[in-house]
């Protein structure tokens, strides 16, 4: 770099403050980070070995060929994926507003968007539950829309919805917020609209983070158990679904846990986490490669 | 023009301010009036918090114009969009679209206007700029210089009428700041596209600017060519970026204790204060009152001896021109110092008639 501060320039992705930079430490303090440290890591990464190491390995992909755990992980992703279009569609323009508007009750509806988070998720399941008894005006509605909401697709993506979407708003307030306005200013002056400038710019500089944020709502969803007991237990063909009565893979697998089958309760979580994985790694790698167009620029040499 | 080639014979514009005043939530700023002819450069100046930048975006469109107006070849343009305005705004810091490369940031304006020949104008403005070979690069990989090259680059690919710059200068190191002043001449004298800079470096703004507008609290306190900000600076602040090293404010010549020094200062200071050219130590027959003082330092260099005397509570510098005669003072040393009467000047509006002796 020549003499100027890279973080003056070109706003938000230009790298920060050297990360690289390391002190020498005395042997003490350099053994409590690490004990400390790999506590912690022990303690995330020992129940996802007991878990795969449970059941036998062949018995994880055998459950594939089980019709009740494919309908059960189908249904899972198709909701969630619902979920997270709903994050994007209606997310990402609340996370924009709230980061580029000024309005009276701003901060309200910032502790709004806080509440799914907080709130323990037995009650969502139970507050949507009340909204949608039969004899509701919501129930009506959703009835004579075709869009019944206990026990359907629609009710597993409803919670989801409740309980994820705040992710993506948070993620994306902060990503529009970071933007450097004055970037954004010289696409303007440059000849773009507001819009070609909120497309050519400020999104693909905010991108990282949303889709960060877009990441933590599908894993939100897809974890989601507790109002769907409540509000979908069950998932009765209709709407967007089509195949037998399933449920989503968390109930699936809480009730084998509940049936006393281990073995297969075991084998279905390590086969789940397995497709997880697959789908934060492939995010993950679509950046590191510059094949996703954000997170070009600082990692380029 | 014939340096611009493929795209850039744009017709040369006249831009005229007339009484601009515009709001940013508790800051006002103006009337302001601007006279911006092709070929003109004019570099506003005021310290921190005078309105310059809010000015610069007002013209650029990015705050509202409350009173007064914006006319380019006459028509006014006070309610336009900033990306209707053909107005080439560098912004603080640059405003580098950090996901793109150089060659992309050039790029940028050609590709919304979508226009035949744009590789080829790429091509010609990467030449241009001694940017070829930097292409590729993205713009935090780029030095402060270059990086200002890319800035004013892309400003030019979209054939602006007049180029509005926040600090160019910052941080740049010597060589940046001589190649951007040529670039600067150069937009002057061959595209003859009206710019206006923001500045703290008074080197730069002498060399580009032949006029200024200086600033303060949102009020303009006068325009001026170059002679006349250096013989009659208005303020403190002007008076100090145009290189006076001693400059008083009103307020501290106020300030108790009355001291005989700090008296003879006030009868000549304007309603602002009062600004020195450069006191000499007294030696012979001086023209005026001779002073007496500590000296604080004393800092040989190539321009000659500075020396900071404490005399009345009031910090004086002197600069001796090489080769100085006497020898180089020591610390805490009394020194006596004269003022010529000449060297005085006023800042703001003069002392009501007769203070000062003729």
């Amino acid at each position: 770099m020549g003499g100027i501060d890279p973080g003056r320039v070109g706003g938000t992705n230009a790298p920060a403050a050297p990360a690289g930079r390391r002190w020498r430490t005395g042997p003490y303090w350099l053994a409590l980070q690490v004990v400390l440290s790999a506590s912690l890591l022990l303690l995330f990464l020992l129940p996802i070995v007991a878990l795969f190491t449970y059941a036998p390995v062949s018995r994880i992909f055998s459950e594939l060929s089980n019709a009740q755990v494919r309908e059960a992980l189908w249904v899972t992703f198709l909701a969630s994926g619902i979920a997270v279009l709903s994050a994007v569609v209606f997310g990402i323009p609340l996370g924009y507003v709230l980061a580029r508007r000024r309005f009276p009750g701003r901060s309200v509806v910032e502790s709004f968007i806080a509440l799914p988070i907080v709130v323990p998720h037995l009650l969502v399941g139970l507050g949507l539950f009340f909204l949608v008894l039969p004899g509701t005006p919501l129930y009506r509605l959703t009835q004579s829309l075709g869009l019944p909401i206990y026990d359907t697709i629609w009710g597993v993506v409803l919670v989801m919805v409740f309980v994820s979407a705040p992710y993506t708003v948070l993620a994306s307030e902060l990503s529009f917020r970071a933007v450097d306005g004055r970037v954004i200013e010289a696409s303007r002056s440059l000849g773009a609209g507001a819009a070609t400038a909120f497309l050519t710019v400020t999104l693909p500089l905010a991108a990282r983070g949303i889709v960060a944020g877009l990441l933590l709502t599908w894993a939100r969803a897809v974890s989601e158990i507790g109002g769907l007991l409540i509000l979908a237990s069950f998932v009765i063909p209709g709407g967007v679904y089509s195949g037998p009565v399933s449920t989503t893979i968390s109930v699936f697998i809480y009730s084998l846990f509940n049936q006393g089958d281990l073995q297969d309760a075991a084998a279905v979580s390590s086969l789940f986490l397995l497709f997880a994985f697959a789908i934060f790694l492939l995010v993950r790698l679509g950046e590191r490669s510059g094949w996703l167009p954000w997170g070009r620029g600082e990692l380029s040499p | 023009m014939a340096a611009l080639g493929a795209g850039g014979a744009q017709p040369v514009t006249h831009w005229v301010v007339d009484g601009l005043e515009t709001d940013l939530d508790h800051f006002h700023l103006g009337p302001v009036d601007l006279d911006l002819a092709p070929g003109s450069a004019l570099a506003v100046l005021g310290p921190s918090g005078a309105g310059k930048t809010t000015l610069l975006r007002t013209l650029a469109g990015f705050l509202p114009v409350r009173r007064g107006a914006i006319r380019r070849d006459g028509v006014e343009i006070s309610d336009w969009l900033p990306e209707e305005r053909g107005l080439g705004y560098v912004p603080q810091g640059l405003g580098l679209f950090p996901h793109r490369t150089a060659e992309g940031n050039i790029r940028y304006p050609l590709e919304l206007r979508d226009r035949p020949g744009a590789d080829a104008r790429v091509r010609e403005l990467l030449d241009r700029f001694h940017l070829t070979s930097l292409a590729r690069r993205y713009p935090s990989r780029l030095s402060g210089g270059e990086q200002q090259r890319v800035a004013i680059a892309r400003a030019l690919a979209a054939d602006p009428e007049l180029i509005v710059w926040d600090e160019p200068w910052q941080a740049l190191d010597v060589q940046a700041r001589y190649d951007l002043g040529l670039v600067f001449h150069e937009l002057r004298e061959t595209e003859r596209v009206p710019v206006v800079v923001v500045t703290h470096d008074p080197g730069l703004a002498f060399s580009v600017a032949d006029s200024f507008l200086v600033l303060r609290d949102g009020r303009v306190r006068g325009r001026y060519d170059a002679a006349a900000l250096l013989s009659a600076p208005p303020d403190p602040f002007t008076a100090r970026f145009v290189g006076f090293e001693n400059v008083y404010d009103r307020a501290t010549l106020e300030a108790p204790p009355r001291t005989p020094l700090r008296s003879w200062l006030l009868d000549r200071a304007g309603d602002d204060g009062v600004a020195l050219s450069s006191p000499t130590f007294a030696a012979g027959e001086p023209s005026g009152p001779v002073w007496e003082g500590t000296v604080r330092s004393a800092r040989p260099g190539p321009l000659g001896l500075t020396v900071d005397i404490h005399s009345d509570d009031l910090l004086v510098t002197l600069r001796v021109p090489p080769p100085w005669s006497p020898p180089v003072p020591s610390l805490g040393a009394r020194v006596r110092f004269a003022i010529a009467e000449g060297s005085v000047h006023p800042l703001g509006t003069p002392p009501a008639g007769g203070a000062r002796p003729p």
